[in-house]
């Protein structure tokens, strides 16, 4: 086969629906109902009919859904976890925006 | 083959209880998740814990399993035991299950998710990508479910970084009976590079100078990863400033911007006439005490 295919960039396109988001992230939409109702996940719109999600909410949904699963975290847990991990990460960004890199074999 | 022992990956003797298996699994998922672990493996680490977890968790699956090991027989979880896929897909293979039995006719095939890394150079070009997938299947001649390799030649486009996904529509699970395949996401990752980091589309480089190219000011040639540039240092730069070179880094709408962080390397004096620089800087600057802020402090 040497067809190459071509996609598209999930990030870049409007917005998922919530049966969009649970099916490219494998969550069922009770889990997804809960991680918003949490405050995890912030879809625009009043009912889960209406629910637009921006492109990285998938990331973030596979994320929470890897929580629940492998570590049996509940959703407020989850919530909490996605805060802290964002806020990791936003520390990270700086370090590396400075120069600070990892240690060799280390992921910063 | 070599069979993989799942009790001494999970860390628990054989006799242990599927309580005991489910709180050290759990453990180890925390420590080894790729998105929490800071360990150059972990992602290996968590599918290995999730691969043997998939099997102890179940008791007619362990029994198998230690059967298996009882008997000297080589031991292969088969792909509806879930470890086919990458980690995360906690819907493993059922479709695909479903589909051999039978049941949910109709149904759309799951969506699939696969890591895949590009160089950071890559991401300002474009790049075509071939992408080997392991997918369940049914052996024509001996009328069991393997595993099989499908390999996909991709186009990742210009401009895309690292956390984006590229969906591939229908390229996911088939579906059963007239249901659609599923789709197939790409999660682009970058490989570590020496010289940029990333961050979104903006990008940092380091950038050492000299103390007198910082201090008076210099025009370098720098390569930058679409190509060659010169960057002009203002007069009087410091360590830890940044120059920011607009809509130098990944493109896009709008592209990313590239940024130098400047250091500032201090020579060594070998020779005699290096010695004397520094002899005559210390004489120029006289005035000049590095640890004033800590005498202000002292005080």
């Amino acid at each position: 086969m040497n067809n190459i295919l071509a996609g598209s960039v999930i990030e870049e396109e409007n917005c998922l629906t919530l049966v969009e988001l649970c099916a490219a992230s494998s969550a069922s939409e009770e889990h997804v109902i809960s991680w918003v109702i949490e405050g995890a996940l912030e879809p625009r719109g009043d009912t889960p009919e209406d629910w637009q999600f921006p492109g990285h909410a998938l990331r973030r949904t596979r994320l929470a859904l890897s929580f629940a699963c492998n570590l049996e975290i509940n959703p407020p847990g989850v919530a909490l976890a996605l805060d802290l991990l964002d806020q990791i990460a936003d520390l990270k960004a700086r370090l590396r925006r400075s120069g600070c890199h990892s240690p060799a074999g280390r992921r910063l | 083959m070599k069979n993989k022992d799942y009790y001494q990956i999970i860390g628990v003797p054989r006799t242990a209880t599927q309580e005991e298996i489910k709180l050290a699994y759990r453990k180890l998922a925390r420590k080894y998740h790729p998105d929490v672990s800071q360990d150059a493996d972990a992602e290996l680490r968590f599918k290995e814990i999730g691969e043997a977890n998939a099997v102890l968790k179940d008791p007619e699956k362990r029994a198998a399993y230690d059967l298996a090991g009882d008997t000297g027989q080589d031991f292969q979880p088969p792909p509806e035991w879930g470890g086919g896929f990458d980690f995360g897909d906690s819907g493993g293979n059922s479709d695909f299950i479903d589909s051999l039995f039978g049941r949910h006719a109709d149904r759309r095939g799951q969506d699939q998710h696969v890591k895949v890394e590009i160089a950071l150079e890559e991401a300002y070009s474009g790049v075509e990508r071939s992408i080997t997938l392991r997918v369940p299947a049914i052996d024509e001649q001996t009328g069991r479910v393997a595993m099989q390799e499908r390999v996909l030649n991709v186009r990742i486009p210009r401009g895309m970084h690292a956390g984006q996904h590229l969906r591939l529509t229908g390229q996911g699970a088939p579906g059963t009976g007239k249901g659609a395949a599923g789709n197939l996401y790409l999660e682009i990752a970058f490989q570590a590079h020496t010289r940029f980091r990333a961050e979104a589309r903006d990008v940092f480089m380091d950038l050492p100078l000299a103390p007198w190219e910082a201090m008076l000011g210099c025009t370098l040639p720098v390569d930058l990863p679409e190509g060659s540039v010169n960057i002009t240092i203002p007069a009087g730069s410091v360590a830890g400033r940044q120059l920011r070179l607009k809509g130098r880094g990944i493109p896009g709408q709008p592209p990313g911007d590239l940024y130098a962080v400047l250091s500032v390397v201090q020579p060594q004096a070998v020779s005699e006439a290096e010695i004397q620089a520094y002899r005559s800087m210390a004489e120029a600057f006289n005035r000049f005490n590095p640890r004033s802020a800590m005498k202000e402090n002292s005080l």
